[in-house]
């Protein structure tokens, strides 16, 4: 008999994050959420892949459970094989070292351009006003592959971000090396909070991959405020697993400050 | 586009005229070093984060002495930017992160401070060519994004390429203030793990004010020298300032009191920003007094008990 499963929608995106990351690959990790999923990607994946932080960290296995807003301590520097700084971690993205490179975001376009600085109104006169950049704009340039994880809410999804923090195809194919960005990188995947999305080769447009067990197609690209393109064949992608949520449950977040969400179920 | 920059002859006739090379003592308190090494208007860095190694019983000196007109160079600014801001300290941030976006957002929004954004790789390639002694460096990130137009970051031909690069002018900041692990009275100084830019910031500054945990002896670094993160001829003032970087971590040393961050990301008005201010800043003399009086001994032990991770620091 099928089992259900109950997770939060939070708990699905970190998970379908972790198994995007591959084993023996490096990876240039953003503040938030992407910590918290190349945490258990490593715990439960990717034992060799290579982690690295702006500030300096290089391959480090950060300790579990995440403490929330850190960079930089010591749980976050954990068994790193070099300690450096800043300049120097760069140096690692900008020389094509960085395979992966994964942000969060507060608006994606189909392009996959990322706004991480303000909401509404100007620059000037924000509505709401967020932290901006950090060191998003260098992964986003640098790193050959960037994944970019957002909650799947339709208004994080416009035609125009606000504000374009950080590099995604900017105006579509070829645009980025006409800017002088480096040739060859580029937004990769978008992992949401109910869906998986890429970018059409061609057009270099947002293209829908995957969608949570369950959900149509239609109840994931409604409240979009575009209309992404349909891959080929629409995968269903599995809830999250046993492993995946004691791990997050249990060893990364058991004061549940960040898995909080809304309530899912699915198919096991 | 409004940037902070100095000509870089004229950084090294500062260095040749005003900076001593003599490893003399200068040790002062918070107090001193800040009424002597930071002028109204000046422009500040600070190295790490607010979470870890970040120079807050300085920060909080500046806001007692209340010091105008401050630019801030805000790399991983969470709570720093908006008591600045709050207290009337600061005027001008260059973006980096601003972190707890609610206070900080609604002054950006009213214009009691004007932001620029340079991003965290931008902010720290400024500072390296503050270190290097040239004018400029060049990059290939910015490009193609909406921070070229709120930052003076410029585009050019590469001569080299023909390809469009990025270029962002030196950062020469007035005060670099760097916490770390230990100093000795002369100014010779270590930090244990990573960092922003700190050698790169002390280089680069006009003036260098380093607080520590702890006070060596000078001959502690001549034994070790692959430790020293900065000679001392580059620092004006050594600050003593055991749990300087309260509420804030100190990798190996103490941990961060989460409940005393919490209660800084709480604040969301003025009254409650004036509240904070008077209760943890303005109404006690210094630093020592705010940990005696506002932390507390029992606490600050518990802080120092949950930091078991001590491998890799020494």
């Amino acid at each position: 008999m099928p089992r259900t499963v109950e997770f939060t929608d939070t708990e699905f995106m970190i998970a379908q994050g972790a198994r995007l990351i591959e084993d023996g690959k490096t990876i240039f990790v953003g503040w938030g959420i992407p910590q918290v999923v190349a945490m258990l990607a490593q715990k439960l994946y990717v034992p060799n892949v290579t982690q690295l932080f702006e500030f300096g960290a290089i391959g480090p296995q950060p300790i579990l459970p995440f403490v929330r807003g850190t960079m930089g301590g010591p749980q976050n520097t954990f068994r790193s094989l070099q300690w450096l700084n800043m300049n120097w971690a760069f140096s690692y993205s900008a020389t094509g070292y960085m395979d992966y490179g994964m942000l969060g975001a507060l608006q994606v376009d189909p392009y996959g351009n990322i706004n991480s600085t303000f909401l509404g109104g100007s620059f000037e006169k924000p509505e709401r006003r967020f932290a901006g950049s950090g060191g998003g704009n260098q992964v986003a340039s640098q790193c050959w592959k960037t994944i970019i994880v957002i909650r799947h809410e339709g208004r994080r999804f416009v035609p125009k971000v606000d504000f374009l923090t950080s590099p995604g195809y900017l105006d579509g194919p070829g645009a980025r090396e006409r800017a002088g960005l480096p040739r060859g990188t580029g937004p990769h995947r978008v992992v949401t909070s109910k869906a998986l999305f890429g970018f059409d080769e061609t057009s270099r447009r947002m293209t829908l991959l995957g969608v949570l067990r369950g959900l149509t197609v239609d109840e994931v690209v409604r409240d979009m405020a575009f209309p992404p393109l349909l891959g080929k064949e629409i995968a269903e992608i599995a809830p999250p697993t046993g492993d995946e949520l004691r791990v997050l449950r249990e060893e990364i977040d058991p004061d549940r400050n960040i898995l909080r969400g809304e309530r899912m179920t699915a198919t096991a | 586009m409004e940037y902070r920059f100095t000509h870089p002859d004229d950084f090294r006739a500062h260095v040749r005229d005003r900076k001593g090379r003599s490893p003399g003592p200068r040790l002062l308190s918070a107090r001193e070093a800040v009424e002597t090494f930071v002028a109204e208007g000046d422009y500040i860095v600070y190295d790490f984060s607010s979470l870890t190694r970040g120079p807050q019983a300085l920060i909080r000196e500046v806001i007692r002495q209340r010091k105008k007109e401050l630019w801030i160079g805000a790399e991983f600014t969470l709570h720093e930017s908006p008591l600045l801001v709050g207290a009337g300290c600061a005027t001008r941030i260059d973006v980096g992160f601003l972190g707890y976006g609610n206070y900080i957002g609604q002054a950006v929004a009213s214009g009691r401070v004007k932001v620029y954004e340079w991003t965290n790789g931008g902010l720290a390639l400024r500072v390296l060519a503050g270190a290097r002694g040239v004018p400029f460096l060049p990059t290939r990130d910015l490009l193609g994004t909406d921070n070229m137009k709120v930052s003076a970051a410029r585009e050019i031909r590469d001569p080299y390429t023909g390809d469009p690069v990025c270029l962002v002018p030196a950062l020469n900041p007035d005060v670099a203030f760097l916490h770390v692990h230990q100093a000795d009275v002369t100014g010779n100084a270590r930090i244990f793990g990573t960092n922003l830019f700190a050698l790169e910031a002390a280089l680069a500054s006009f003036r260098v004010i380093v607080s520590a945990e702890e006070i060596v002896e000078p001959d502690e670094f001549r034994k070790d020298p692959m430790r020293t993160t900065i000679p001392h001829f580059l620092v004006d003032a050594v600050v003593h300032a055991p749990f300087g970087a309260y509420p804030g971590a100190m990798p190996a040393r103490y941990e961060i009191d989460l409940a005393h961050v919490d209660r800084l990301n709480a604040i969301r008005t003025d009254l409650q920003m004036r509240e904070y201010l008077d209760e943890y800043i303005y109404s006690v003399a210094d630093h020592e007094e705010f940990l005696d009086r506002k932390v507390g001994a029992k606490r600050l032990q518990e802080l120092k008990r949950r930091a078991t991770i001590v491998e890799g620091y020494r």
